[in-house]
C-alpha cells in the first residue's frame, strides 16, 4: 500500500534528469525530497502527479499504476500560482471541483481551511490584493481543500514569517493525523529534520542517500562539541589538539574524532576552574550530512 | 465530463464577472440605441428646419396640381401654402412685414412659366428654392403637353425610367445586396476573431500567474484547452445575440415598421442562411480559437502575448480579406477557392450561400475541410499545450514547438 517508485529515470535531450531512483511511503507521515537545485526532485515530483511521463521504471498508488483519474493527490508547486483578478473564494471552490468535489463540500472545506490558516477575511477579495504570506496560505489550502490522499509540498515555508510557518506546521500535523500520506521537498534542514521519518537525497538525479532519518543519524558517530563558558578557553581547546570550527565571544563549536576527547577537555576545563555554562556532544545534524553528500560533489 | 463543465462554467464566469466586459457592453448596446435613434433625430432636425414658403399663383397656372404637390414640397424640406387670390404687392409687403418667410410668385407669359421669388434681403446663402422650380415645371409641363393632345399613355412612355435591363454573360445568378454582405463580413470576422482572441488571453493568465501546474495536476490539458474555448464561444455567442435582440428591439422601436423586411429582403436572410451562418461562425470561432490557444499556451510573460499572437492576426487578416476582396466579384474563382480555404471560408462561404451562388457539394466540402483543419489544429494546439506548462523561459521557437509536438511528454 502507499506510494512506491520503483527504478524510475528520466531523460531531457542528452541531460539524464533522474537516474534509477526507487522509494517507498508505506504509511502515512512526511517523506523528506532533498537535494541541490537541479538535483532532480521536481522532476522526480511531477512524475509522480503525473505532469512529466517517465522513461524508465514504475510508479504506483496502492498497487495501481498513477494516473490522475485514479488517485487523489494534492500538489503545492515550488513556483506558486494562483489567478491574480479572481475572488480567493471562487478559485479555492473551481479548484477543489476539478478534484471531484461537489460545491456544498467545497464550501466547507473551504470555511474549515481559511479559518485553520487564519485568512477568513481574505475569502472575497481578490488574489492579487493580498500579501506573499497569505497568498501562499491560499496556495496551501488549494492543496489540501479536496483532503488529498497524497499530498505533495514543494518548499511549503519559503516566504512565511514564524507565525504563519507554525499555522503551517501545524495543519501538516493534522493532515499527517488523519492519515495523509505528505512527500516534502524543502532545502529548510530543520523543517525536515522537524517532520519526516524517511528521506531521500539526490545529487545529479542520482540517489546518494536514503532511509529512515533517525537510523541514518545513528549511523553517524558524534563529531562535534558546543560549549559555552564565561571567558575566553581557546587556548585549551588547541592545547587538547582540537579544531575550532565557529567561534563567537565565549561560544564555540568544536571538531572530535571520539567521544573521548570531549571527554578529556572537559576534565581539563573543570581541573582548571572554567565555568561552564553549556557542553554538548553533538552527533551531525541532517545539515552537515547533507552538505557531506552533496556538498563537494 | 464534469470536469469540462466545471471549466466551462468558471470561464464563463470569469469572463462576464470582467469590467471591461460589463462596461463593453453597456458601450456597444449603447451605441445599437443610439445608432437605430439617428435616423429619427435627423427628422425631427429637417422638420425643425423646414422652410416655410407661399407659392402665389393668381393667375391660376397650374391650378389644382399645386396642391397635389404638396407633399412633394414637403419631401424635399418646405412648408407650402397655396395662394391663389393675393395680388403680388400684397404678398411682397407680407414678407418686408416678416408675416411669411418668402414667396414663390407663378406667372405665365408668351415664353411659359416665369417664377419670381420674393425674399426679405438678400443673404450670403440665398437661392432660389430649385426643388420646388423643378417640381412644378414638371408639373407645367405635363398640363401643357396634355393640353396639346398628348395621351396620359404617351406621356407615361416618354417619361418612364424604369427601362434599364443588366445581362451578365456568365450562368452564375447572384442575389441579395453586396453592399450589406460586405458589412455582415466584416461583423462576423470582428466576432470570431475578437472572441478567439480571448482564448489566447486566458491560457496565457493561467500561464503567467504559474496556477496551470497546480491544475495540470487536477484535469487534462485536453479538458482546460477545450473548457476554455467551449466556454468563451457560449460568451460569445450569447453576447452576439443579445446584441442582434437589441438592435431588433431598436429597429422595431424605433425605425418605420417595414425596414426589417426590407433589409432581409436585401441580405436574403432566410432560416437556411442563418443556420449556415451559426455553422460557420462556430467553425471559425473554433478554428482561431485552437491556434490561439496554441500561442497562449507558448508565452510565459504578459509582454509577449502581443508578438506570439502576430502571425493568427496575419493569417486572420489574410483570410478575412480574401473573402471580401472576392466578393465583389463573386463569380470568379477565387472566390470559389475563398469558400474552401479554411482560414477564409467562414467569412466567404456564409454570403455565397446568401447569394445563392453555392451547390451544397461545396459547402459540404468546404465544412468538411474546416472540421478536418480544426481537429488538426486542435491536436496540436493540445499536445503543444500539455508539454510547453513547465516552459517558464524564453519564449518557444517553432523548432522547439515542432520538437515538443514530437515529444511523448
Amino acid at each position: 500500500m502507499g506510494l512506491k517508485v520503483q527504478n524510475v529515470s528520466k531523460t531531457f535531450g542528452k541531460k539524464l534528469a533522474v537516474d534509477n531512483i526507487s522509494f517507498e511511503i508505506d504509511k502515512p507521515g512526511v517523506f523528506g525530497l532533498l537535494g541541490t537545485n537541479g538535483a532532480g526532485k521536481s522532476t522526480t515530483i511531477r512524475m509522480i502527479l503525473g505532469i512529466l511521463k517517465k522513461d524508465e521504471g514504475s510508479i504506483s498508488w496502492n498497487g495501481k499504476e498513477v494516473e490522475r483519474k485514479y488517485v487523489n493527490f494534492g500538489y503545492l508547486p515550488e513556483e506558486r500560482g494562483i489567478y491574480p483578478k479572481i475572488k480567493i473564494c471562487d478559485q479555492l471552490i473551481y479548484l477543489a471541483k476539478l478534484k471531484g468535489m461537489k460545491e456544498k463540500e467545497a464550501k466547507e472545506s473551504m470555511d474549515y481551511w481559511l479559518k485553520k490558516l487564519e485568512v477568513e477575511e481574505y475569502k472575497y477579495m481578490i488574489a492579487e490584493k493580498l500579501s506573499k504570506g497569505n497568498q501562499q496560505k491560499i496556495q496551501f489550502i488549494t492543496s489540501v481543500i479536496h483532503n488529498p490522499e497524497l499530498l505533495v509540498i514543494d518548499e511549503p515555508f519559503s516566504g512565511l514569517d514564524p507565525v504563519n510557518t507554525e499555522l503551517l506546521k501545524n495543519a501538516i500535523i493534522e493532515l499527517v493525523s488523519k492519515g495523509t500520506y505528505i512527500i516534502m521537498s524543502s532545502h529548510q534542514m530543520a523543517s525536515i529534520e522537524e517532520f519526516c521519518q524517511d528521506i531521500l537525497i539526490l545529487n545529479r538525479g542520482k540517489t546518494v542517500l536514503k532511509g529512515n532519518l533517525k537510523s541514518i543519524k545513528e549511523g553517524y558517530k558524534a563529531n562535534r562539541v558546543e560549549l559555552i563558558t564565561k571567558k575566553d578557553v581557546s587556548n585549551y581547546i588547541n592545547k587538547n589538539g582540537l579544531k575550532i570550527l565557529k567561534q563567537m565571544d565565549n561560544q564555540y563549536e568544536i571538531e572530535i574524532r571520539e567521544e573521548k576527547e570531549a571527554q578529556k577537555l572537559l576534565k581539563d576545563l573543570i581541573e582548571n576552574n572554567v565555568e561552564i555554562e553549556k557542553i554538548e556532544v553533538k552527533k551531525p545534524s541532517l545539515n552537515d550530512i547533507f552538505i557531506e553528500k552533496v556538498g563537494d560533489k | 465530463m464534469k470536469s469540462l463543465f466545471t471549466v466551462i462554467s468558471f470561464t464563463i464566469k470569469d469572463m462576464v464577472k470582467r469590467k471591461s466586459f460589463i462596461i463593453s457592453n453597456i458601450i456597444i448596446l449603447l451605441i445599437i440605441v443610439i445608432g437605430f435613434n439617428v435616423p429619427r433625430f435627423l427628422n425631427s432636425n429637417e422638420s425643425i428646419s423646414m422652410q416655410k414658403i407661399t407659392i402665389l399663383d393668381n393667375e391660376n397656372v397650374l391650378g389644382e396640381t399645386l396642391n397635389s404637390l404638396k407633399e412633394n414640397f414637403k419631401e424635399v424640406g418646405y412648408d407650402v401654402e397655396i395662394d391663389i387670390k393675393t395680388t403680388k404687392d400684397e404678398i411682397k409687403e407680407k414678407v418686408e412685414k416678416e408675416e411669411i418667410e418668402s414667396a414663390l410668385v407663378i406667372t405665365e407669359n408668351e415664353n411659359g412659366i416665369h417664377y419670381e421669388y420674393i425674399i426679405n434681403g438678400m443673404g450670403l446663402n440665398t437661392t432660389a428654392p430649385t426643388e420646388i422650380i423643378n417640381t412644378i415645371s414638371l408639373a407645367y409641363q405635363n398640363q401643357k403637353l396634355s393640353q396639346w393632345g398628348i395621351s396620359p399613355d404617351k406621356l407615361q412612355m416618354i417619361s418612364n425610367t424604369d427601362n434599364i435591363e443588366i445581362t451578365a454573360t456568365s450562368s452564375d445568378e447572384t442575389s441579395g445586396n453586396i453592399f450589406i454582405m460586405m458589412i455582415l463580413s466584416v461583423v462576423l470576422f470582428y466576432a470570431i476573431y475578437f472572441y478567439a482572441y480571448q482564448v489566447s488571453t486566458a491560457i496565457t493568465v493561467e500561464k503567467t500567474s504559474r496556477i496551470i501546474e497546480t491544475l495540470v495536476t487536477s484535469t487534462s490539458p485536453r479538458i482546460i484547452v477545450l473548457g476554455k474555448t467551449i466556454g468563451i464561444g457560449i460568451v460569445g455567442i450569447c453576447q452576439t445575440l443579445v446584441t442582434i435582440a437589441v438592435a431588433i428591439i431598436c429597429a422595431k422601436v424605433f425605425l418605420p415598421s417595414d425596414t426589417i423586411n426590407l433589409i432581409l429582403e436585401m441580405t436574403n436572410l432566410s432560416p437556411v442562411v442563418i443556420v449556415v451562418i451559426a455553422i460557420y461562425y462556430l467553425l471559425g470561432y473554433s478554428l482561431y480559437a485552437m491556434l490561439y490557444a496554441l500561442t497562449g499556451s507558448t508565452v510565459s510573460k504578459p509582454e509577449e502575448v502581443q508578438s506570439v499572437n502576430g502571425p493568427i492576426a496575419i493569417l486572420a487578416v489574410i483570410g478575412f480579406y480574401l473573402s471580401y476582396f472576392t466578393m465583389m466579384n463573386p463569380t470568379s474563382s477565387l472566390n470559389e477557392i475563398a469558400a474552401l480555404v479554411p482560414i477564409s471560408s467562414p467569412f466567404c462561404m456564409p454570403f455565397r450561400v446568401m447569394m445563392g451562388l453555392s451547390s451544397i457539394n461545396e459547402i459540404i466540402l468546404s465544412v468538411l475541410i474546416l472540421i478536418i483543419t480544426i481537429l488538426l489544429v486542435a491536436h496540436i494546439s493540445i499536445k503543444i499545450y500539455s508539454s510547453a506548462i513547465l516552459n517558464y523561459g524564453e519564449k518557444i521557437s517553432l523548432k522547439k514547438m515542432f520538437k515538443m509536438y514530437k515529444s511523448k511528454d
